[in-house]
């Protein structure tokens, strides 16, 4: 494959890969189809800030905020039975039965490991050394403006953290995992090895976390936008979304099985950081995954970040008995 | 207590009428598409198929079962192909139901002995919201000290969720049990009836 130049490097040498928004597909069918899939992303972001913005503080809390988060997954799933990007991601049973195994896991054993090491106490161990006065500059501001901060906070850590993933072998190995998926949908973003469901969790948005409705608000933002990275759904994202915002196209990029395009669109959230440090490729693919798309069982998404680190470790420091190993993972 | 009493969790059996007259190296030809699929082995005999899958790809349609046997049976009036075929996922799917009541149980028994810490009065002036959210109508933040007690409330680690999970699994063994036997049955009819 000849690849297509993108900046420095050459990308879609390995496999298939679209570049640049003119060459992506757009939604087929009616007028009223059309009209849906243009317009729900930017509908529900707006109503969904409007929402937590004007709600009285009776309905503005977290546990509305997980029923609003689940209900809205719970239509985006609907959508991907509508409108698949691909038919080679649709959901199946046995999909849907590995990718709620993760969704359940970070829903309760991570979030138990979070509330005592991870960024929950983090984010409480900084505030209780900080008098919260000191922050009256933050909590003063406009709600949006805080909204946006603790997002852009929380995003900004995730996109050296991820980065960092792919470029440092130790923090690759627990991320690896997550690239073995080969189809895109709503909860696959909760797959991967629980080690780095756990790092890539790490942030300190919540540092920020002192007027709830600004992280209300926030969270809509997550909501709203970061739900997109992994679904199965074609929209005709307008033009500002896919500038400011990650969309399924930048990170099925990230994901496809060629290694040159996986080192781009880091961020979670805010597509334009990729921008900023020019890690951004504006593009899609289809086929995607490592090891020429090969599919991981949960057994060894378990195992695979310390099997393959012991082979490591083996190879580096007693070559000798490692030279009847297989190689260690690739490492994009 | 013998195996076979419980292995109808992850294993499925079933029998497929095939047309008269219709023999089993035409039967297997028919479905020799079904095991050409990546991360698929399979040896055929005269009369019997035995298959297993490795990380057999998402959209296999039988992704489902990671081995089993299938057999034509002329012995009877007419032919029929009996199949046997076990499946990991259904096994995982049903004890993953065991394992969020394990987790609740778990998140119940820390809540037990993780007692919080005593109560530190909060002093801190009230947060006010800037004017322009007053004056765009956003409502105004509840300082009062009742939160400080929910907030404490809401730190407690909520067994609710793990058990949410718990009954998820367990519907979705029930799904797929019926659903995949249902479809690998119309899969394999679907193949025997396509003209070759």
């Amino acid at each position: 494959m000849d690849g297509i130049r993108v900046g420095k490097r050459v990308i879609g040498t390995q496999s298939p890969v679209t570049v640049g928004w003119e060459n992506i597909p757009k939604v087929e069918g009616g007028p009223v189809k059309q009209f849906i899939f243009t317009w729900f992303q930017p509908t529900m972001l707006f109503a969904m800030i409007a929402f937590w913005y004007y709600a009285p503080n009776s309905i503005a809390k977290a546990s509305t905020a997980i029923g609003v988060g689940i209900g809205f997954r719970v239509l985006l799933l609907g959508l991907e039975w509508v409108n698949p990007r691909y038919e080679s991601w649709r959901l199946t049973w046995k999909e849907l039965v590995t990718d709620l195994f993760y969704v359940g896991l970070g829903y309760t054993l991570l979030h138990i490991v979070g509330h005592y090491i991870g960024s929950d106490a983090m984010a409480k161990a900084i505030q209780h050394y900080f008098h919260q006065d000191e922050f009256k500059w933050f909590t003063g501001l406009p709600l949006l403006v805080q909204a946006f901060l603790i997002a852009f906070i929380f995003d900004f850590g995730q996109y050296w953290m991820h980065r960092g993933m792919h470029n440092w072998y130790p923090l690759w190995l627990p991320h690896s995992v997550h690239h073995y998926i080969t189809q895109l949908n709503i909860n696959k973003g909760a797959v991967g090895n629980p080690v780095e469901l756990f790092l890539i969790g790490l942030g300190i948005g919540g540092f920020f976390d002192f007027v709830p409705r600004a992280v209300l608000i926030s969270g809509a933002l997550g909501l709203a936008v970061a739900s997109y990275q992994h679904i199965n759904v074609r929209f005709n994202s307008p033009r500002w979304w896919r500038f400011l915002f990650n969309t399924t196209e930048h990170h099925s990029l990230h994901h496809s099985q060629d290694f040159e395009s996986t080192r781009s669109n880091y961020s979670g959230t805010f597509i334009f950081i990729d921008r900023m440090f020019g890690t951004c490729i504006d593009g899609e693919a289809e086929l995607l995954g490592m090891e020429g798309g090969r599919r991981m069982s949960i057994r060894e998404q378990m195992t695979h970040p310390f099997s393959e680190g012991w082979k490591a470790l083996r190879e580096r420091f007693w070559p000798a008995s490692a030279g009847q190993m297989k190689g260690p993972a690739p490492f994009p | 207590m013998t195996l076979r009493l419980i292995d109808w969790i992850w294993h499925v059996r079933g029998s497929l009428a095939l047309a008269p007259g219709q023999s089993s190296e035409s039967a297997f030809d028919s479905l020799a598409p079904l095991f050409g699929q990546t991360g698929t082995s399979y040896e055929r005999t005269n009369d019997t198929l035995t298959f297993s899958k490795k990380d057999p790809a998402a959209q296999d349609k039988m992704s489902v079962f990671e081995g089993g046997t299938l057999r034509i049976d002329s012995r009877v009036a007419g032919p029929v192909l009996h199949y046997h075929l076990t499946s990991r996922t259904l096994l995982f799917c049903l004890l993953a139901s065991f394992l969020f009541l394990g987790i609740a149980q778990f998140t119940a028994a820390i809540n037990k002995f993780d007692k919080p810490p005593p109560h530190e009065e909060k002093k801190h002036e009230d947060i006010v919201l800037n004017p322009i959210d007053k004056a765009l109508g956003s409502p105004e933040p509840d300082n009062s000290k009742k939160d400080d007690d929910k907030e404490d409330e809401d730190e407690k680690l909520s067994p609710k969720a793990a058990y949410v999970f718990s009954g998820l699994f367990a519907v979705l063994y029930a799904v797929g049990r019926i659903l995949e036997s249902k479809l690998v049955k119309a899969l394999f009819e679907k193949n025997l009836l396509k003209p070759q």
